[in-house]
């Protein structure tokens, strides 16, 4: 059993390393985890990727603690969610240590120069991204022709008019999209 | 300024719990409940820490959470918001997963969720525009901001890789142009 521990404890620190990039980097290291451990089954993996979807929290986080947990109870999925963060936690902390030190020092600056741009850029990519799978309705990346699904169109618009005129709050965006899906859906 | 451990510790919590739809949605949040509402960092920082998070290993919305945390409280600022996001996730799967599974094939659930997705695109969208004129805002940005959003709709190249590339290019180009107004 405290093999277990350790083992889930190297594995999920491997993929706070190894799994840069949004939560779903994180997907092929579990499915290697699934086939060398045998710690729980195909299905089961399935059933924890769709439930991490609709939890609160970051994907790889909800999933961590749900592979854990089924793994080896609630001391599992205490380890598993701890080690994805531990490595990235001191990257940060050193990281900022080291912006905070040499504050002063121009490079940083000249770094950040570069740096909001690109912020700005990867946001909307993501967006951009984000936006054609969904409209779309397919999960692969661009490809002729263009199929728009005019569902998702409607509630996109539904959706950004008013809020790009209204003081927002973030999660009010997401409940009203949930209650639109939900009716949206329902009547068509 | 309060910000005693247990306050930063609470308002991660309270961000944690309204992560629906995936990390995406943290760059709004924060930006609601550190920068706007209680002042703790500038919306530049979050930018920065969202640059930042990009190239450092790990979960982007844990990364930047940490960064924050660190900003308000150092180190242990950094545990308690990485704590804090990490809770009502971890609760919500040890006490709701049986209970979650049954209702994952749902109709209502999916449709609910189909809305939530499209929901965060419209969140992402609106952070852009608020965050524009903070960080694309000269000659030099504008032309930055076009070619790395070109390499990454065009070519398949690390977030990563592009973020080191652009920090390069910030110190490129303030010593090239340190040197023509000597």
């Amino acid at each position: 059993m405290i093999k277990i521990y350790f083992l889930l404890a190297y594995e999920f620190m491997k993929i706070g390393v190894f799994a840069i990039g949004g939560g779903y980097a994180a997907l092929p290291f579990l499915y290697y985890i699934q086939e060398q451990y045998n710690w729980f089954s195909l299905d089961e993996l399935t059933n924890m990727i769709a439930v991490s979807n609709i939890t609160p929290g970051p994907i790889g986080i909800n999933m961590a603690t749900y592979t854990g947990f089924t793994t080896a109870g609630i001391f599992g999925s205490v380890i598993a969610t701890v080690s994805i963060v531990f490595i990235p936690f001191l990257f940060c902390v050193s990281i900022m240590k080291i912006i905070n030190k040499y504050k002063t020092c121009s490079y940083i600056n000249d770094v950040f120069l570069g740096l909001r741009p690109a912020s700005c850029a990867l946001l909307t990519s993501i967006a951009l991204k984000l936006l054609y799978t969904t409209l779309s309705n397919s999960n692969s990346a661009f490809h002729f022709p263009f199929k728009f699904d005019i569902l998702s169109i409607v509630l996109f618009l539904i959706l950004i008019i008013p809020f790009s005129f209204m003081r927002k709050n973030p999660l009010l965006v997401i409940l009203f999209g949930a209650v639109c899906g939900i009716i949206l859906k329902t009547l068509y | 300024m309060k910000n005693n451990l247990f306050e930063i510790f609470k308002i991660f919590f309270i961000i944690g719990i309204q992560l629906l739809g995936g990390g995406y949605v943290i760059v709004p949040l924060l930006k609601k409940y550190l920068v706007e509402e209680r002042k703790w960092i500038t919306e530049e920082e979050l930018i920065d820490y969202y640059a930042m998070s990009q190239c450092i290993p790990g979960i982007i919305a844990g990364n930047i959470a940490i960064c924050c945390g660190y900003k308000i409280k150092k180190t242990v600022g950094a545990v308690m918001a990485v704590a804090g996001v990490i809770v009502p996730s971890f609760l919500c799967i040890i006490i709701l997963a049986n209970v979650l599974i049954n209702v994952v094939g749902n109709e209502i659930v999916q449709n609910a969720f189909w809305g939530i997705r499209i929901g965060v695109i419209v969140l992402i969208i609106i952070t852009i525009r608020d965050i524009w004129s903070k960080s694309v805002n000269s000659k030099f940005s504008y032309l930055l901001y076009f070619i790395i959003l070109a390499c990454l709709m065009l070519l398949t190249i690390s977030p990563a890789l592009i973020i080191l590339l652009s920090a390069l290019i910030g110190i490129i180009y303030t010593k090239l142009r340190g040197e023509k107004n000597d």
